[in-house]
């Protein structure tokens, strides 16, 4: 698990319906979001954002965890307060920003997980792979607002951020 | 007599009355008793019907709570052991060896062994426990203890209100499981020993109290059963009529027919009339104990629970802050009954009862002591919640406020006011204090008395903003990056704008001065009107306008000129709302009280949660912030270094209105926001200008918060630029009077004066990789 969260998770072309495309990317974005990592990278420009690159030896990786856990058993509320807790104590992690609009995708607000995922890529400037998945988080929200050349634009410029990094 | 006389006279006449006598006779009254009977019984079964449909059916009135935010602890966090004490104080922990039960704490010099009380949260809450903290250099060094081996721990948050907007009955709902035994058998012991035995009446209790009563020759104690005690606070008006007498005996004994004593006992415990605080009526044992002694029920000690248990007489008669006295005679008779009756030791009750009482000062409690800011929850709840939902629900309202940025506000506001106001009530003042990344209300502080309720001058007095306009006016140039940046020079010259009304406006510097052409940045930096009158004019006011409704500013505002100066009226709390996306780089964020709702029984009910979108790109938005860190580091805020670390980026504007009626400083860290205003409630001149009224306010204000600094790196397409005075020239880093701008790359212009590094210089810049990442993205 904490390999999985140690790197960024790779997208593949995705070749799925449109409609299930956010479907798709929540799950896979998901599916790092809720172990604990244990490698300690120090940040670097363009190194891997994750949960430990931003929050490592803070008390925010704790609730980050906890999180976690509570989507897992279906406690949305309580995974948003979590997480908001752990905003207090790091409020420039861009990873606690990018989980927040994880949830809000999941809860069925695409446009607080717009905002939230916008400002996750305000705070992560320097990690191109990363960045790329957070646009693809913004195409999912503005498909989910019907706002399909929203959608598109976000998804080139995600795909244009890969070009740039391969 | 009469009578008499005739049935002596003729037996016609007796043979008439016997037969009257027949009518009169045992069928007549076997009638009778038996529409009686049948009267009766209906009554009964109709009383039996409203008794138990009362009983089941009977919902308390729990009015909605207010807390603050719980405190987090963890490592690192900035915290003094003076607040930590300080904090729970204000949570009224008891010093004891050993912290031995919730809501306790010892300590052994900088490190605190505190037992919490456990609350529940929308993420389930947290476990009483027993955490160890250790405070050094301002900081928690180092937390331990509790369930898991986490390294956040959190102290339950503090209740700072209620909201019952329908009634005035006010509880805290106590299960019996939760209700000290101790308090049960005091209870029992005074007022009815038979409780267990009896039907709903007791006549032994009855003879008993008459007994008791003629040996005292007087009344000292009432035959009421505690179910006939119910009877009547719970169904039946307190006047004490014959009727009201009649139904109370089978209606107890109904209960109690229905009902189990502990059914009944809860009942009596968390319905019972405490006492009056102002139009607030005090019901139950649980709201009793914080009322009083400002602790849970189960935290009460002997001498505290006899002191509630000894109110039941006659709250008004022995209230323990009024009647000192008769209060502590009263509870040393209960202490004493208590020991007669084996519920209490031979030591114990020579212990407790020479304790004093121990009431809490009704000031003290923080229920009310910030009615501000309980304003501002009231009106964001009222847009979802019903009054009866509020009044009866017992919902709990978990809220933003910081206790400790609110009293710091509090007191760096009454403190300046004393110093440049005497102790005159000529000066009055407003403070908020907002978290800008999750847009939570730290602060509110609505008067330089702080605990009065009444005008709200954060949420209400909307005053002239003044000088506060201008880094919107400064943001509209830079949101157009080709044709200005913070180096352009705008000329700081006399102006005269023709106004619709044919008249002309000719507006002056503060300084009385012109300087000539200057710097866009100088112009904020210094508060320059002309300079600001001058940009505004070329940019055009409605520009101006599209920029403040951009930053959420909601009232509509006109496109005179006269706006570029600040002729708009804003309260504070518009202030925060508008300044809140000037702090965090262009993200807007609804300000926020409340963060969650949680229903009586503590489950999360409704989340209010962060929101946030994009409003402006991140190139202007960071240059305006940058120019704004230039007003505090050598401009018109530079006063705040006084009490600011040099090394902290702040940022802020100060605004001085017409006539010195207002003065205003709003700014911000990384991680906080204050809009301060000064200034007199008929609008007169307050005589101080925004340095000198405000800033200090500020400055005291954010100096007692832990603070980050506001980013100094750059975003994308943004590079730091020596700039020649000529404002369209690059320069280089020794050249004459040459000044670092950050710049928006399509700003930078491509002529340089050929001194120093020449060029496009990136010198100060992210260096060449991202230069080279810049020309391929």
């Amino acid at each position: 698990m904490s390999s999985v969260l140690s790197q960024t998770i790779p997208l593949p072309a995705l070749t799925v319906p449109a409609p299930l495309r956010w479907l798709v990317l929540v799950a896979l974005l998901m599916s790092g979001c809720t172990a604990m990592p244990t490698a300690e990278t120090p940040r670097t420009q363009g190194a891997p954002v994750t949960a430990d690159t931003e929050l490592s030896g803070s008390p925010a990786l704790a609730l980050l965890e906890r999180a976690g856990q509570a989507r897992e058993q279906g406690r949305d509320a309580a995974a948003g307060r979590y997480l908001e807790r752990a905003l207090t104590m790091a409020p420039n992690s861009s990873w606690l920003y990018r989980e927040l609009a994880l949830l809000r995708l999941e809860e069925g607000d695409p446009a607080a997980a717009e905002g939230l995922a916008r400002r996750a890529l305000r705070l992560a400037p320097d990690n191109d792979a990363y960045r790329a998945d957070l646009w693809e988080l913004v195409a999912a929200a503005r498909a989910e607002l019907n706002d399909p050349e929203g959608a598109d634009a976000a998804r080139a410029r995600a795909e244009k951020l890969r070009r740039g990094q391969a | 007599m009469a009578k008499k006389a005739k049935t002596s006279k003729s037996s016609k006449k007796r043979k008439v009355s016997r037969q009257r006598r027949r009518w009169w006779s045992w069928r007549f009254i076997g009638k009778l008793a038996l529409v009686l009977l049948l009267l009766a019984a209906a009554g009964l079964a109709y009383l039996d019907a409203y008794v138990r449909d009362r009983f089941d059916s009977h919902v308390w009135q729990l009015p909605a709570r207010v807390y603050a935010r719980p405190v987090e602890l963890y490592p690192g966090r900035v915290l003094s052991r003076n607040d930590m004490l300080k904090l729970l104080e204000l949570m009224r922990y008891r010093r004891a060896a050993g912290a031995p039960t919730p809501g306790s704490y010892s300590t052994d010099g900088n490190t605190l062994v505190i037992h919490t009380r456990g609350f529940r949260d929308s993420d389930g809450g947290e476990q009483a426990e027993r955490i160890r903290v250790t405070l050094g250099g301002d900081r928690i060094r180092a937390l331990s203890g509790g369930g898991g081996n986490d390294s956040v721990a959190r102290l339950e948050p503090l209740q700072i209100g209620s909201i019952h907007p329908g009634h005035t009955e006010d509880r805290v709902f106590v299960p019996l499981d939760r209700v000290p035994p101790l308090l049960v058998q005091m209870l029992i012991a005074t007022e009815d020993r038979d409780f267990y035995d009896h039907h709903g009446i007791s006549p032994r209790g009855l003879a008993r109290a008459m007994l008791a009563n003629l040996k005292a020759g007087g009344l000292v104690q009432g035959g009421s059963t505690l179910t006939q005690q119910l009877v009547k606070n719970f169904w039946l008006t307190q006047d004490r009529t014959l009727a009201r007498k009649l139904v109370e005996m089978p209606m107890a004994v109904l209960l109690e027919l229905h009902y189990s004593k502990e059914q009944i006992l809860e009942a009596y415990l968390n319905e019972v009339y405490l006492g009056q605080d102002g139009n607030r009526a005090i019901h139950g044992m649980g709201l009793g104990a914080q009322f009083y002694f400002g602790r849970p029920l189960e935290e009460l000690e002997p001498h505290q629970l006899a002191t509630l248990v000894a109110l039941l007489k006659g709250p008004s008669y022995y209230d323990p802050r009024r009647n000192e006295a008769r209060a502590k005679a009263r509870r040393n008779t209960v202490l004493r009954v208590a020991h007669d009756e084996g519920a209490l030791s031979d030591r114990d009750f020579q212990r407790y009862k020479e304790r004093g009482l121990e009431v809490v000062p009704r000031g003290a409690s923080p229920l009310y002591a910030f009615p501000a800011f309980i304003d501002l929850v009231r009106r964001q709840l009222a847009r979802d919640y019903p009054p009866e939902v509020l009044g009866a629900d017992g919902l709990r309202i978990h809220s933003t406020l910081d206790v400790l940025a609110q009293l710091a506000s509090e007191s760096a506001l009454r403190e300046h006011l004393k110093r440049i106001d005497g102790s005159g009530d000529r000066l009055n003042g407003s403070v908020v204090v907002v978290a800008p990344s999750q847009g939570d209300v730290l602060a509110l502080v609505s008067s330089r008395k702080p605990r009065d309720h009444g005008y709200n001058r954060a949420l209400d007095a909307s005053r002239q903003i003044g000088s506060l306009i201008k880094p919107a006016v400064v943001l509209t140039a830079l949101k157009q990056p080709k044709r200005y940046s913070l180096a352009t020079l705008v000329p700081d010259q006399p102006i005269t704008v023709p106004l619709a009304n044919g008249k002309t406006w000719t507006p002056q510097n503060f300084s009385g001065e012109s300087h000539g052409p200057v710097p866009l940045l100088d112009v904020l930096v210094h508060s320059y009107n002309q300079g600001t009158v001058n940009l505004g004019m070329d940019l055009g006011p409605g520009e101006v306008v599209k920029t403040l409704e951009q930053l959420g500013v909601r009232r509509k505002i006109p496109a005179y000129p006269s706006i570029l100066l600040g002729s708009i009226n804003m309260t504070p709390f518009e202030v925060a709302m508008w300044y809140q996306p000037l702090a965090t780089g262009g993200f807007a964020t609804p300000l926020r009280s409340i963060t969650d709702v949680l229903d009586k029984n503590g489950d999360p009910l409704a989340r209010y949660p962060v929101e946030t979108s994009e409003v402006l790109d991140s190139g202007p938005a960071y240059l305006t912030q940058w120019a704004m860190q230039q007003v505090i580091n050598s401009g018109t805020g530079r006063g705040a270094r006084r009490v600011l670390p040099q090394d902290l980026r702040v940022a802020g504007k100060t605004g001085t209105s017409d006539q010195y009626r207002d003065a205003w400083f709003a700014g911000f860290s990384g991680n906080h926001l204050a809009v301060v205003w000064v200034g007199r409630d008929n609008n007169q001149s307050a005589q101080v200008t925004g340095a000198t009224g405000a800033l200090p306010v500020w400055s005291q204000v954010m100096a007692s918060l832990p603070q980050t600094s506001l980013s100094d790196t750059p975003p994308p397409g943004v590079e730091n630029v020596w700039m020649a005075p000529s404002g369209d020239e690059t320069s280089g880093e020794n050249c004459n009077d040459a000044r670092q701008y950050p710049m928006m790359e399509v700003s930078i212009p491509t002529a340089s004066d050929g001194c120093g590094d020449s060029g496009p210089v990136r010198k100060a810049g992210k260096g060449v990789v991202d230069w080279f990442k810049g020309l391929f993205n």
